[in-house]
């Protein structure tokens, strides 16, 4: 707010008119009548927690609930709860599971998918769900460029998609895909969305939203939170909560006050401070997942279009892998997990993280690029860049290596790896110009190719199709600034690789070893440079929520699972009701700011009293 | 005595004046004494934190050690020590502070006595535009200059420096005016001296007082600004700033971690030295004012 | 915060300068005039800048929105024609101008709806927070400004004094932290953040519950804010002090308390309620802090919350909010001074 001095002393006065006497005096009585009542405002009793509601923090506002729009983690989640997927993943083990889909056959080329959907399921306003409602959700997407803002790329292989009756849907595809069991695509009513003209700014914000999930979307107070009742007729089991409330708190320090006051039952995204302190905290349970996420950075190899065309002002030296593998080398991963992320990590091997343990993959002894910084300046050494006098290393061709790094200015955990990765460089050598910087900016240096070492970080699938597609010649741009990639990766080995995971969908195991195989090649050319899997961390109020599932079980996590699985499952604790109770500190603030407010009225009214007193 | 020595003489004397007249200050002078102490201790920090207590890797603290032997204010997530960069931050901090309000007093006092001393259309232009940048609201404009430009201690200076000036062109120029209306700047002019010389020799001089009573305001405004660049992530990563640390502690969770040795210290820090800018600057405004000073 | 704007030095130049007005217009016409013309150049400068200013902000949405998800480059493009930013610089230009005059601000990147709509839904709040801290912090200005003033030199004085500058000196969000962790977790007074608790029907019960999530962030505001009010009335006390009619009234052997309530608070009251006024504008900008530290659904928070993307018809719009009140509140201030103040009339 505007801070002010005492300002330039206005000039001296003489006496003003009655007019403006009064004009003050009935200003000053209106601010001081209105004072008392403000100030007075006493706490709310605290507000009824209907016997089964599981409130949740959420750090996010919905950005649409329309699911052709919606890109948020926190819109996504809430899909999840209100709609149903052709195919979901299981609680346990993440492996593709009927969902509206009982069932499918794959053609022999794997060009045509048939999905029998389940009979019975039925829409939130009574109509029954039928492969009609899919078949015109996926062509709508194909169709319209509006519908495919958010999930556009898994129909983007797609021929056709037809209802061939009730219960048969047929998509036809021009290339085989490997994500048909995965396709996170909510499906949405016909006979609600078809007379809907402009699908790219219709938000379907008319409550209650009609879905067919356990959950029914039932209000939303914008920015402040959103509403969802158990949808009593779902075909699995329905949920044992009545009511989700998702509560918008952006600070993190907020969140878990909250958590610690039972405002609300559970949140997400702990640091690990926070995590440490709310084990010790009587009623809370907190959960330690392994992630699904990586967080790394990638060195340009040096930018340049499909056709070869070279753009940017990537350092020259990064081209040499050499260069590459011995910053790698320079780099104490255990060290990151400790400082950065108090141990709630694993150090990163391959790209795909150790949670899923089908893709995983860990380089043997001789391959690893272990911390030793001795072993890095050798390596340096032997290629030839020499230290100059002030310790920075030339490379052969002339160039000190003074190096760029873009960090996310927005991810607290990138912003300290950053600093660690300043220190550890300059041992070997590399001077380190550390830019931490807005996220639009950074993106910006990525897609001209103006950088030299880039934070990056997935959040990986269950199917890792995508995150490996990523680094494939194909994602290189065709003109630069349109590419897919992060790294201006391109290797023909791993391209060729890609396309056989991709062919592979019928053999799990044969698709695993390839997928291994491509990571290796990504870990031994040190271009896409995995550091990290940070675990998950999370914590809900165990005399709310007696139990809930994780994904995968063990180990895994409760917040942005592939399913609705931890809300569905929660189970009311016995005593939920207990934290409704007006707590007596909330009695004894009750009182101190009703006695403020009684003082401060008598205060005025004495005044009063005393001035008409002295009137002559 | 020669005019030059004669005017010295003067110049000292009411100097010593002031000076007397301010150590009559008390809430100023705890403020300067404040003041001399964090910034002695800034000045000579470097000769007893060495830089390892300051890296990230060489740091031998634990994680989030809280006060205790060794460590008198605690240690941060990389075990450094909590106390070691509050004294480090005093540098960065200060700095900051005295060269974001120069460059928006150097700003504001130039366009000021510009603007008094020509009047007329050139003067009445550029107090249109100041007061259409003092239109702008201060925090919003410092945030699109700090993101637009490079993540450095010299944005976050240049940020500051340019949203602030137009107080100081404001009192500047009613200064100047008053100035000006004096008959020594008739005489002055009488006597040839151009539109330069009246500026520099007879304007500046004494709209100086002011303009120094303002800095030290603007000192203490510039901290805070920085440091509310930092909260909002704006700030330099390579260093360390009070802001800083403020950020960092909360973005590590540590106030409802119970981590308040890491949150706590630099707060107080900026109001201490936020507060003791804005004394001191009142008490030099009371004795440099005249007119402030009789009614005291 | 930490606007160093004075607003209150502007004024009485102002008042100068129409005295001397040229023959013709009538004096107050052409008093009018000169303001109105003057503001609309001012907003009318401000809509120019907020476009620039935010497409230098480097950065591309359309990446920052997609950061993380798998997306086609075909999808990006989509977004890209959506958002408009396929146009050539000029052309956006004209159109932002246009949908400026009918005040359509275009459609919020992020949240795909109009930003006339947000900004209406997020006007409300920070009204509610920036109008309560404001009442609250000028009261307490003037009532602890007039104490001070009058027994100038005092203990009460001084600690009066001492407090509020401390006060001014911390920074907000990090008093607003404080206080969260103090007494919303600690002692459980407060709800921690946002506006209002899920659930609560009827209006008496969620004016309650309004006003019990409003108390630490008007009480942050308040402790930031009350120091400047504070000052000003206790100088403008002081001055009046010094003035004839108070010794006279004095010398006549009227009582202190009758002196200081029927004569020099009122007179010395004009110059504090203009810069209250005056800064009402500034207020709805200096929410921003308080906003976001405690989640606060208004307009600081939307603002906070579109730059980072940067969600550039937020951004622009809320600038052009921010300035444009600050406008609209000097100009109030000039129309409705000359009625207060005698010797500014002509």
């Amino acid at each position: 707010m505007a801070r002010q001095q005492e300002p330039a002393r206005p000039p001296a006065r003489a006496p003003k008119s009655r007019a403006a006497r009064r004009t003050a005096a009935v200003l000053t009585a209106a601010l001081v009548a209105t004072a008392p009542a403000l100030t007075a405002a006493p706490p709310a009793a605290a507000e009824a927690e209907g016997a089964d509601t599981l409130t949740i923090a959420a750090s996010q506002p919905v950005d649409s609930f329309s699911p052709f729009l919606a890109q948020r983690l926190i819109s996504t989640s809430i899909h999840r709860l209100a709609y149903d997927y052709l195919t979901n993943y299981d609680p346990r083990t993440n492996e593709p599971i009927p969902g509206l889909a009982e069932s499918w056959t794959t053609s022999d080329d794997g060009l045509t998918w048939t999905y029998t959907i389940r009979d019975g399921a039925t829409w939130s306003d009574g109509e029954p769900l039928t492969a009609e409602d899919a078949a015109w959700t996926f062509t709508t997407m194909m169709e319209d460029e509006g519908a495919a803002t958010a999930n556009g790329n898994f129909v983007a292989n797609f021929e056709s998609v037809e209802a061939v009756d009730a219960t048969t849907l047929k998509i036809t595809l021009k290339e085989p895909q490997a994500t048909m069991l995965a396709l996170d695509v909510p499906i949405v009513p016909k006979h609600i969305w078809k007379d809907v003209g402009d699908y790219s700014s219709f938000d379907n914000d008319e409550f209650p939203v009609v879905g067919s999930g356990p959950f029914v979307i039932t209000g939303h107070k914008p920015n402040q939170s959103i509403t969802l009742e158990a949808n009593e007729d779902y075909w699995r089991d329905p949920p044992k909560f009545d009511r989700l409330v998702f509560r918008y708190m952006p600070e993190r320090d907020a969140q878990v006050e909250a958590l610690r006051a039972g405002e609300v039952s559970f949140v997400s995204g702990l640091t690990p401070a926070q995590a440490d302190a709310l084990k010790g905290t009587e009623n809370i349970t907190v959960n330690t997942a392994s992630g699904k996420r990586f967080q790394g950075f990638t060195i340009n190899p040096g930018a340049r279009t499909q056709d070869g065309e070279e753009f940017g002002d990537g350092h020259p030296a990064l081209e040499d892998r050499v260069l590459r593998r011995a910053i790698m080398r320079a780099i104490d991963k255990d060290e990151i997990v400790e400082s950065v992320y108090g141990g709630y990590a694993e150090a990163a091997g391959g790209y795909v993280p150790a949670r899923y343990d089908t893709y995983h993959w860990t380089p043997d002894a001789s391959q690893r690029l272990d911390f030793d910084p001795g072993a890095a300046n050798e390596m340096l050494d032997e290629a030839g860049y020499e230290r100059g006098g002030n310790g920075v290393r030339v490379s052969p061709g002339g160039d000190p290596l003074k190096l760029r790094m873009h960090v996310h200015n927005d991810r607290p955990d990138y912003v300290a790896m950053g600093k660690l990765l300043v220190e550890r460089l300059a041992d070997i050598g590399i001077e380190v110009d550390n830019r931490t910087v807005d996220p639009g900016v950074l993106s910006d240096a990525l897609y001209s190719g103006e950088y030299d070492l880039i934070f990056t970080g997935w959040t990986v699938n269950p199917d890792p199709d995508y995150v490996l597609g990523i680094h494939t010649c194909g994602a290189l741009p065709t003109e630069p600034g349109t590419m897919r990639s992060d790294a201006y990766f391109c290797d023909k080995d791993y391209d060729r690789l890609y396309e056989q995971q991709l062919a592979a969908y019928d053999d799990p195991e044969g698709r695993a070893a390839t997928v291994k195989k491509m990571q290796e090649i990504l870990y031994e050319e040190a271009v896409v440079n995995v550091l990290t899997y940070a675990d998950t961390l999370e914590a809900y109020r165990s005399d709310q929520i007696a139990s809930i599932q994780v994904q995968p079980d063990p180990g895994g996590n409760i917040w942005g699972q592939d399913g609705h699985w931890s809300w569905s499952s929660a189970v009311p604790a016995a005593d939920s009701r207990a934290g409704a109770a007006v707590s007596p500190w909330a009695l004894a603030g009750l009182g101190a700011v009703v006695l403020v407010a009684l003082g401060g009225g008598v205060y005025f009214l004495r005044r009063r009293a005393a001035t008409a007193g002295d009137r002559e | 005595m020669s005019r030059a020595a004669l005017a010295w003489t003067r110049r000292r004397r009411a100097l010593a004046g002031y000076a007397r007249a301010f150590a009559g200050n008390r809430g100023g002078m705890a403020g300067l004494a404040v003041l001399a102490l964090i910034g002695l201790a800034a000045l000579a920090a470097p000769l007893f934190i060495d830089a390892d207590a300051l890296s990230l890797t060489e740091a031998e603290g634990g994680r989030f050690q809280p006060p205790g032997p060794g460590y008198p204010l605690g240690t941060d997530a990389f075990g450094r020590s909590v106390l070691d960069l509050v004294v480090w931050g005093a540098r960065i901090s200060l700095t900051v502070g005295f060269l974001a309000a120069f460059v928006s007093v150097a700003l504001g006092t130039l366009i000021g006595v510009v603007a008094g001393h020509f009047g007329g259309w050139p003067g009445n232009v550029l107090m249109r535009v100041t007061d259409w940048f003092a239109v702008l609201p201060a925090l919003v404009m410092a945030v699109a200059l700090a993101a637009v430009m490079t993540r450095s201690t010299l944005t976050i200076i240049i940020a500051i420096g340019v949203t602030a000036w137009p107080t100081t062109a404001r009192v500047v120029r009613a200064q100047t005016l008053a100035v000006e209306a004096r008959p020594f700047i008739e005489r002055a002019r009488a006597l040839g001296g151009g539109h330069a010389h009246v500026m520099l020799r007879h304007v500046l001089p004494n709209v100086l007082p002011v303009v120094l009573a303002q800095t030290t305001l603007l000192v203490a405004e510039a901290i805070l600004m920085e440091a509310t660049l930092a909260f909002l992530g704006l700030g330099d990563p390579g260093t360390v700033s009070w802001g800083g640390i403020i950020q960092e502690a909360r973005t590590a969770g540590a106030i409802s971690s119970g981590i308040w040795w890491y949150m706590i210290p630099p707060g107080v820090a900026i109001a201490a030295v936020a507060l003791s800018f804005t004394m001191c600057g009142r008490a030099l405004e009371g004795v440099l004012n005249p007119r402030l000073r009789e009614r005291r | 915060m930490a606007a160093t704007e004075k607003a209150g030095t502007g004024r009485p130049a102002a008042g100068t300068r129409t005295r001397r007005g040229r023959p013709g217009l009538h004096p107050a016409v052409r008093y009018l005039g000169g303001r109105v013309l003057t503001a609309l150049v001012s907003l009318l400068a401000v809509m120019v800048t907020s476009f620039f200013l935010f497409r230098v902000l480097p950065g591309d949405p359309v990446a920052a929105l997609t950061q993380g998800r798998s997306v086609s480059v075909d999808q990006l493009e989509a977004m890209r024609r959506d958002f408009g930013l396929d146009q050539p610089l000029p052309q956006q230009f004209a159109d932002y101008c246009l949908g400026m005059l009918t005040l359509d601000f275009g459609m919020s990147y992020q949240y795909r709806v109009p930003v006339a709509d947000l900004i209406a839904e997020r006007i409300g709040p920070t009204l509610l927070l920036a109008g309560t801290g404001t009442v609250i912090a000028a009261i307490l200005g003037l009532v602890l400004g007039t104490r001070a003033g009058w027994r100038r030199g005092s203990l009460m004085d001084r600690v009066d004094t001492g407090v509020a500058l401390t006060l001014w000196s911390v920074p907000s969000f990090w008093l607003g932290l404080l206080l969260i962790v103090l007494l919303a977790s600690g002692a459980g007074l407060f709800p921690t953040s946002g506006m209002s608790s899920p659930g609560v029907e009827g209006a008496f019960a969620v004016a309650l519950d309004v006003g019990h999530h409003m108390v630490l962030p008007v009480a942050t505001m308040v402790a930031v804010v009350y120091a400047q009010y504070m000052m000003i009335m206790r100088s403008s006390v002081l001055d009046e002090m010094g003035s004839d009619y108070l010794t006279t009234a004095r010398a006549k052997g009227l009582r202190d308390s009758v002196v200081l309530r029927r004569h020099a608070v009122p007179n010395a009251l004009l110059p504090t309620v203009t810069l209250i006024f005056l800064n009402l504008g500034r207020v709805v900008s200096g929410v921003i802090l308080i906003e976001t530290v405690f989640a606060w659904p208004g307009l600081g928070s939307l603002f906070y919350s579109g730059l980072r993307v940067p969600d550039l018809p937020i951004v622009q719009a809320l600038f052009v909010v921010f300035a444009g009140s600050v406008i609209v509140m000097n100009l109030l201030a000039d129309l409705v001074y000359p009625l207060l103040d005698p010797r500014v009339r002509t």
